[in-house]
């Protein structure tokens, strides 16, 4: 134990920096690769690349904090797109924007609300709790949308700010970044955020150093319902539109990221950066595969695969900790 | 030792294993004869775990042979599959029973059902075949009764059985049992003994058993084999064996430097801690008081409610009626998080369950009490943190190599001594301690002893609940025994009491 500080030092730098480095190797590969080479550097891959991943992010630290006490939550997608549809609908109706923004954030609240009182005072578990939930709301949005996406009466000036650019990225990156900052901050400098390691490490003694497991989880799953609603006000500005289907598809890659933070940055614990790092690897293999002109179904593969190697990475890692010993 | 004695059924010569840089065994020898129980002990560190990983085949030796049934093995490439063909049978400290399920389904887990023509389970002989196990294996109960339902010294019992079923009475097998006993209560140890006794003489069973608690060494083992810094340092036989001399031989210097001795008594003062006619957990009609620099123990039986006292003053169990008054005045215990302000400090008695953080550093298993204290400036002052912890570490003599360590690699002993150091470092008006040194060894337990003792003199009110009288006559001024929730003696000892005054009490309160 002792004598292996010096030497264990290489394999940690290592896997905080693995993914890291594959990323940036990834971006040269495509840069270089002919088939793509012409595309995939320019600006409007760049600019379609990152403004495609804001909502995703914003979402995945949603999935991120519960994650953090061993919680999981599946329903940050269809909260997402709960928020977007309800908040278009409003915009649509003429609201003003900062309306519609607070809609689909107190509705990610209520959410949150709902998903916190089954897992602490119901008991119920959370994988069960957030499944449920997340069919209930898709059955919502249906029923508001008709299944029909909203298109029009979206104010231009919300789709013309967040997809607009700044130094040739688009503003909603830069929102999603800020969100990640706030969240890194949450959870590494506030003693909120320690509690919630400690919960996760060992929820009885957590209990027993006074951390109030029952009203912290409550507050993780109301900041994570909000995130999630307020998601869904990038996506509409993304995209324009108010698709009823669109939610739920960002659950899986959402968790799949944050899984996968515990092979970077942090290596063996979920992490903010990494799950950063995990989105815009997960984005730029998807974008370069694209170009590349494989086919559609390629990108399941990617995706499926990322989400298995990010568990199971989350679980050997844990291991190798465990077994220091 | 060069030769395997006769009776010798199994011989380990010259062991040698390192980790990184550092010497985990230095050449250990042990032999285990028939019909022995043969201890195995040492201080936390000293090479026990990693001789039985050995010896189990999990962990590959850098050298070191093995001679088991009349055959020869390099211990660089002895598996567990050599191990289980070589009759060797171990039962781990975790329990690997199945709760939920019955004795028989336990008993025949692996693969010993007797199957029919069809593939079906011929429930009949099945069970024939068990209730003859479980009867030389003493174990009195249905066979369909869930193995969770049993008392934790039955549980093991079952599991002794499912490793040892296989073989006949008599044969050259080995059993190596770790810390069996670490969390039984003390009736259940002696029952357990008893087995392992009956074992080693009816079925000349040769038993290795590794445990921290030396009165059970006197009591059963044949010979003792004893572990200091990876090297075999003493074999010890049955004659002139005492707790004295074997904690002497575990940390190498004599006794008598090594105990601390009680401090003096604090003149009387008025009390930190009062219990009036609380009621909760169990726990009926309960006044007590505790002084500061007061020592209190709590004795009596496994279900007497020695553990629940503790947790109605920590706010971890409800309180249902009556007031508990911290310097007079009465606090709203909700949940741990208003004792902890209150200035009140607990020591879980499942350390690993309910105290350590595992894979958390030391520094935020120090910290984690009040994590309020290192954030100031919106900020969390990460240096002042490990600073702090640092300074803990020297302070109260934890083995670690840095504040950033992982909780899980340190050893029972200094886990233990960081969840103590959480509380002793802001200094608490009242620490409650559940079985302070349990699963310890010798050194770090008088270390703990020291840490309380100065603790109380300090001024801090004490409340130690345990099972291990030795360690309430060395402690306590002042002992509760507690009865079915209640109340039921008070010894008070001005001059020191001894563990015949508390065993005497706590028999008479059983018989009353």
């Amino acid at each position: 134990m002792s004598s292996g500080t010096a030497k264990s030092r290489w394999p940690y730098l290592l896997e905080a920096s693995g993914l890291p480095i594959l990323l940036v190797l990834m971006c040269f590969f495509f840069s270089v690769l002919p088939e793509t080479s012409a595309s995939f550097a320019s600006i409007d891959n760049i600019r379609i690349t990152l403004g495609a991943q804001s909502a995703l992010i914003v979402i995945a630290m949603a999935a991120l904090i519960p994650l953090i006490c061993q919680e999981y939550d599946f329903s940050v997608g269809a909260t997402a797109g709960l928020g977007a549809v309800f908040a278009a609908s409003a915009m649509a109706a003429g609201a003003p924007i900062i309306v519609a923004i607070a809609i689909a954030i107190v509705l990610g609240l209520v959410v949150g609300l709902v998903n916190g009182f089954l897992v602490t005072t119901a008991g119920v578990n959370s994988v069960v709790t957030t499944l449920g939930t997340a069919t209930l709301i898709a059955g919502v949005v249906a029923l508001k949308t008709e299944s029909k996406s909203i298109v029009s009466g979206i104010p231009a000036s919300l789709t013309d700010f967040i997809s607009g650019e700044l130094f040739g990225i688009p503003r909603g990156f830069y929102i999603a970044i800020i969100v990640t900052v706030g969240v890194w901050y949450l959870l590494r400098q506030t003693p909120w955020g320690r509690y919630l390691s400690a919960i996760g490490d060992n929820r009885q003694a957590a209990r027993l150093l006074g951390a109030n497991v029952k009203r912290r989880l409550l507050s993780v799953y109301l900041i994570s319902g909000a995130l999630a609603g307020a998601a869904g006000i990038l996506l509409i500005g993304d995209t324009g539109t108010a698709s009823p289907q669109i939610g739920p598809g960002y659950t899986l890659p959402a968790i799949a990221a944050a899984f996968l933070s515990v092979a970077a940055v942090q290596p063996g614990r979920f992490n903010v950066w990494g799950t950063l790092i995990a989105i815009l690897f997960l984005g730029v293999l998807n974008s370069g595969l694209y170009l590349a002109g494989t086919n559609p179904y390629v990108n399941d593969f990617a995706n499926g695969g990322a989400l298995i190697i990010g568990v199971g990475l989350a679980s050997l890692l844990g291991r190798n900790r465990s077994q220091q010993a | 030792m060069d030769e395997a004695g006769t009776g010798t059924v199994l011989w380990m010569t010259d062991v040698v294993k390192s980790f990184g840089g550092n010497r985990a065994l230095c050449g250990v020898s042990l032999g285990i004869n028939r019909g022995e129980i043969h201890a195995l002990i040492g201080g936390n560190g000293s090479g026990k775990s990693t001789l039985l990983k050995i010896l189990a085949g999990v962990l590959p030796a850098d050298s070191g042979s093995l001679k088991v049934q009349d055959r020869a093995w390099n211990l660089r490439d002895f598996t567990p599959e050599a191990a289980r063909e070589s009759g060797l049978r171990f039962v781990h400290q975790q329990p690997t029973v199945f709760p939920s399920l019955s004795i028989l389904d336990n008993l025949c887990i692996n693969g010993q059902y007797s199957i029919g023509l069809m593939g079906n389970i011929r429930w009949g002989s099945t069970r024939r075949r068990v209730l003859d196990t479980m009867e030389r294996f003493g174990i009195d109960a249905s066979p369909n009764q869930l193995v969770g339902q049993l008392s934790p010294a039955m549980r093991t019992m079952v599991e002794i059985a499912r490793a040892l079923q296989g073989q006949e009475p008599g044969s050259q097998s080995v059993l190596a049992l770790d810390e069996p006993t670490a969390a039984l209560p003390s009736r259940e140890v002696e029952m357990l003994l008893g087995m392992l006794q009956r074992f080693a003489s009816q079925d000349s069973q040769a038993i290795l058993f590794v445990t921290h608690r030396l009165e059970e060494i006197v009591q059963v083992a044949d010979r003792v084999t004893v572990l200091r810094d990876g090297m075999d340092v003493a074999t010890l036989n049955r004659e002139g064996l005492s707790k004295a001399v074997l904690a002497e031989a575990i940390v190498g210097r004599p006794l008598e430097a090594f105990f601390p001795e009680p401090v003096a008594q604090h003149p009387a003062s008025r009390p930190v801690l009062e219990l009036d006619c609380v009621n909760g957990g169990g726990v009926r009609d309960l006044s007590i008081a505790v002084e500061a620099g007061e020592v209190l123990g709590i004795a009596g039986h496994m279900g007497s409610g020695r553990s629940t006292v503790l947790k109605l003053i920590y706010g971890a169990t409800t309180v249902e009626s009556g007031r508990v008054c911290l310097d007079g005045r009465e606090l709203a215990l909700h949940d741990p998080e208003d004792a902890i302000q209150a200035g009140i400090g607990y020591v879980p008695e499942d350390r690993l369950g309910h105290a350590v953080l595992p894979t958390m550093s030391i520094a935020d298993n120090l910290a984690m009490v009040s994590p309020r204290d290192y954030w100031k400036g919106g900020r969390h002052q990460r240096k002042q943190e490990f600073a702090d912890a640092a300074a803990a570490i020297k302070t109260y003599g934890i083995k670690a190599d840095s504040p950033s360590v992982p909780m899980n690699s340190l050893s029972g002993g200094n886990q233990q001594k960081v969840v103590m150091a959480r509380w002793l470092r802001r200094g608490p008006r009242v620490l409650l301690l559940d079985e302070p040194t349990q699963a310890v060894d010798v050194g770090a337990r008088a270390d703990l002893w020291r840490l309380i003792q100065d603790a109380a003199a300090h001024g801090t009110a004490v409340v130690i609940a345990s099972s291990d009288l030795e360690e309430l006559a060395h402690l306590c001024e002042r002992v509760i025994v507690l009865k079915e929730g209640t109340l039921g003696i008070e010894l008070n000892g001005a001059s020191g009491l001894s563990e015949d005054d508390i065993s005497h009490a706590l028999h008479d309160l059983e018989a009353a």
